[in-house]
């Protein structure tokens, strides 16, 4: 099951771009790993209080190895510098998973656009449309050549156009060129940094909702998890102070104000509030991406503030 | 409004989503036909024990329910991750809430609250512990079947109770029918996070199928009729 900790052996860890380290997994025992799809990541847990998350990257056909590659980071938080530091070939490492919040979607043709380490889920996607004979599109940015992992095998795959824009080279990838028109039935993947991510949001903006689909592998510039931030109940008149930690929901209620729930997980949405003002830091598992998106409602069971104030129609 | 079979979790029910979302709209309107039948038999006989007895399978679900979710958790649960054993355990909780509060209306109604499975309820409850017995997902595919299932009664069910001015009814349902919404969430979210094959694949479809065609039965005239007897 993919819920549970296993510890799997490194079978090489070796880079395969500047400062991008590709680690191969197997299992000490020689059995088949879990199965999974693309844009499946799996937990590693690097020791110390680090777990993170790092697409797998390799071939979901290959059952004996899981493949992921990591960036070192020197302004991260730590994950990424001891990955290369201190993960070696015939080492091991704690591994959960794995899970798939980014699955590739039925479509007739697909978009991907990367950036930097963000190919790492895409690349298998790539793959997958490719099996399944359906065009594709890719526009892939780095910041220079040495610098974009897997470009090789990125070329190999057929049946599609791969374009790969080195910014040292060429600039910023031309998004307008690939996302300018929208096509019937096209999915569009995005995963790398915030500004391509807004960058590619602001470009498919006049696509059907729901063709974008994206993926961030840097935190979103935010305040940190858990953070405290101020609510404005608009209709009861009241400002209250929702502390690290303690659920939205929670000082709502102790304020006095009801609001109607069940899971106080994310999953029913029956607490769903209306956002007059402010930025939803949304963490439920039920808004589509365009409710997400729009940022109009929230599930305060769960959800926070992605600013300092949150005005709410209570 | 939020559609909780949008919730997020894995991929995994990705290459039989077509038919789950089939099975579940296709129980969803035999529920409420069985629901607008029994109603409309209803409105010609206003007989308390009638609404009683046909609250009785729906009691009997429950607390079976209660039963079968802690089973679940006691066999598997240390196969998934800590909030989904939470979960479940909550939904426990709010099911025993719900037997509570239907036995109180049936109670309301003159009738006596089930302390063993109806005849009724026995098909609809031996093929849930057999999907138990079975696999680790089947059950919660069966129980998530059946809980949609319920969801096609509660329009019906508002209906009819306004009609006879049955209030306590009402607002019983109105609760259960808010709690459902998570129940039939969290089913789906389980199912799509920790299926892992075609296999798993097969047994939930098993389930669902073999539950579609039990989970609308005791909503109908004809169930109730058959339990008078």
């Amino acid at each position: 099951m993919t819920g549970t900790w296993t510890t799997l052996e490194v079978e090489s860890a070796q880079p395969c771009a500047t400062d991008v380290l590709t680690i191969t997994l197997v299992d000490p025992g020689g059995h088949d790993l879990p199965t999974w799809t693309p844009g499946a990541h799996v937990d590693v847990d690097l020791g110390g209080g680090l777990v993170r998350q790092y697409s797998l990257c390799g071939d979901p056909d290959d059952p004996r190895r899981w493949r992921i590659a990591v960036l070192r980071e020197p302004a991260g938080r730590g994950g990424s510098q001891r990955v290369h530091d201190a993960v070696r070939a015939g080492g091991t490492l704690p591994v959960r998973g794995p899970r798939n919040h980014f699955p590739l979607v039925e479509a007739d043709r697909y978009v991907f656009v990367a950036g930097g380490i963000g190919i790492t889920p895409i690349l298998p996607m790539l793959r997958r449309a490719a099996a399944l004979g359906r065009p594709w599109t890719a526009l892939y940015g780095g910041r220079s050549r040495d610098s974009m992992a897997f470009a090789d095998e990125l070329r190999g795959v057929p049946g599609g156009d791969l374009t790969l824009v080195p910014q040292d080279e060429h600039g910023l990838p031309d998004l307008p060129a690939v996302l300018g028109s929208p096509t019937d039935r096209t999915a569009v993947y995005c995963c790398g940094p915030e500004p391509l991510l807004a960058a590619v949001e602001r470009e498919t903006a006049h696509w059907p909702a729901g063709t974008l689909h994206r993926e961030r592998f840097t935190a979103t510039p935010v305040v940190a998890e858990g953070g405290a931030f101020e609510v404005v109940l608009q209709r009861s008149g009241m400002r209250l102070t929702v502390p690290e930690y303690e659920p939205l929901l929670d000082v709502i209620e102790d304020a006095g104000v009801e609001v109607e729930n069940s899971c106080r997980a994310g999953i029913c949405g029956t607490c769903l509030v209306r956002v007059c003002s402010g930025e939803p830091d949304h963490q439920d598992d039920v808004l589509s991406d365009d409710e997400r998106e729009r940022g109009e409602v929230m599930l305060p069971c769960v959800s926070r503030a992605r600013g300092e104030l949150l005005v709410l129609d209570l | 409004m939020v559609d909780v079979r949008n919730v997020r979790g894995g991929d995994g029910l990705e290459p039989i989503r077509a038919e789950i979302d089939e099975l579940l709209d296709s129980v969803v309107a035999s529920t409420a036909q069985a629901t607008e039948a029994f109603f409309a038999s209803y409105d010609e006989d206003p007989d308390p024990a009638r609404l009683a007895a046909w609250l009785a399978p729906r009691c009997w679900r429950e607390i079976d329910y209660v039963y079968l979710l802690n089973e679940e958790i006691a066999r598997y649960g240390m196969q998934f991750e800590r909030r989904h054993i939470t979960l479940l355990a909550k939904q426990s909780f709010q099911e025993a809430e719900h037997y509570d509060m239907v036995g109180k209306a049936i109670e309301s109604l003159g009738g006596t609250v089930p302390t063993s499975v109806p005849a009724e309820a026995e098909p609809w409850s031996r093929f849930l512990w057999e999907c138990l017995d079975r696999h680790p997902l089947a059950a919660v595919a069966a129980w998530n079947l059946s809980e949609t299932s319920a969801s096609g009664s509660f329009e019906p069910t508002f209906r009819g109770a306004e009609r006879h001015g049955l209030a306590e009814v009402t607002r019983i349902y109105k609760r259960i029918e808010t709690d459902e919404k998570f129940h039939v969430g969290l089913g789906l979210q389980m199912m799509s996070t920790y299926v892992k094959n075609d296999d798993d694949r097969a047994e939930i479809l098993r389930a669902m199928r073999g539950m579609r065609d039990i989970a609308w039965k005791t909503f109908t005239p004809e169930s109730v009729s058959a339990a008078s007897a």
